[in-house]
């Protein structure tokens, strides 16, 4: 369970000061999103895959052969480990409180990415829907294609503070502007 | 140094990603086995030149231990394999 004596998020004196309007290439950290961790007991890796890409309202964002994340913005952690618990073969823990959820999108999105991961995403190699474990901005991040021109990123939470700052001086040149949201 | 490790479960990589954990080769002596053994596995290693077999955690990516075949004098690479599939793979013959 997330400990959420403190509602203050990890990058909370990165974003301070007035907010302006989002530019079209914006980075949105995600307030409060849940996020657990199912790894897949020996042997049950393909049916334990496949139950969580059939699981509703959630999304699997995949690490490993045997481990994906499981991530809502929508639901409470309470919904999503009842949800998961049904899955057979598995094991889930909540990370919601360990790691920060962050989208980025807009017309530039690619060309900043460029300067912060080392693989391809041109969408016929990493299209939509293909989430990946990489090296973002020198930390071991999570990152998803959601749409066209949209990226999720999931970083570990002691880490998100300078992945956060990196983005937004890559992001500069683009006039990309950021922001808290839900 | 082979720069770019193409991972059976990530995709091709950068170097970076990689921890490099030593030769593939050698088989670990069992946990009985005496001091003389252990001490020829840890310490007493071949330092090849040319295609051989190495230990790559991809740290950054799946966490997978993979085994990859590569010439460290051409920094050629010929394949990249789950250690653990290898294993398999071994005891099925
Ligand atoms: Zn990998």
């Amino acid at each position: 369970m997330s400990i959420n004596l403190l509602h203050r998020h990890a990058l909370e004196d990165h974003i301070s000061g007035f907010e302006t309007d989002p530019n079209p290439n914006h980075l949105c950290v995600i307030r409060r999103p849940v996020i657990f961790s199912v790894l897949a007991h020996e042997g049950q890796e393909t049916a334990v895959a496949e139950a969580l890409w059939n699981a509703e309202d959630v999304a699997p964002r995949f690490c490993s052969p045997s481990e994906w994340f499981a991530v809502s913005r929508t639901l409470g952690a309470e919904t999503v480990a009842g949800t998961l618990s049904e899955i057979a073969g598995a094991s889930v823990v909540d990370q919601s409180d360990g790691r920060v959820l962050m989208e980025i999108s807009g017309p530039s999105v690619r060309t900043i990415l460029a300067k912060c991961v080392a693989i391809d995403l041109h969408p016929e190699v990493f299209e939509e829907g293909h989430s990946a474990s990489m090296l973002c901005c020198h930390a071991e991040a999570n990152v998803a294609r959601t749409g066209a021109d949209r990226f999720e990123i999931i970083v570990p939470r002691s880490l998100a503070g300078s992945v956060f700052e990196l983005l937004m001086e890559m992001g500069r040149e683009h006039a990309l502007t950021r922001g808290f949201a839900g | 140094m082979a720069s770019l490790i193409t991972c059976p479960h990530c995709g091709t990589r950068p170097k970076e990603e990689f921890s490099i954990r030593g030769a593939a080769a050698p088989k670990r002596p069992s946990p009985t086995a005496k001091d003389e053994a252990w001490h020829r596995y840890v310490y007493v290693r071949d330092n090849p030149k040319g295609r051989y077999q190495e230990y790559w955690h991809h740290v950054a990516g799946c966490r997978r231990f993979l085994v990859v075949e590569r010439d460290n004098l051409t920094h050629e690479v010929f394949g990249v394999t789950d250690a653990a599939e290898l294993e398999r793979a071994g005891a099925g013959e």
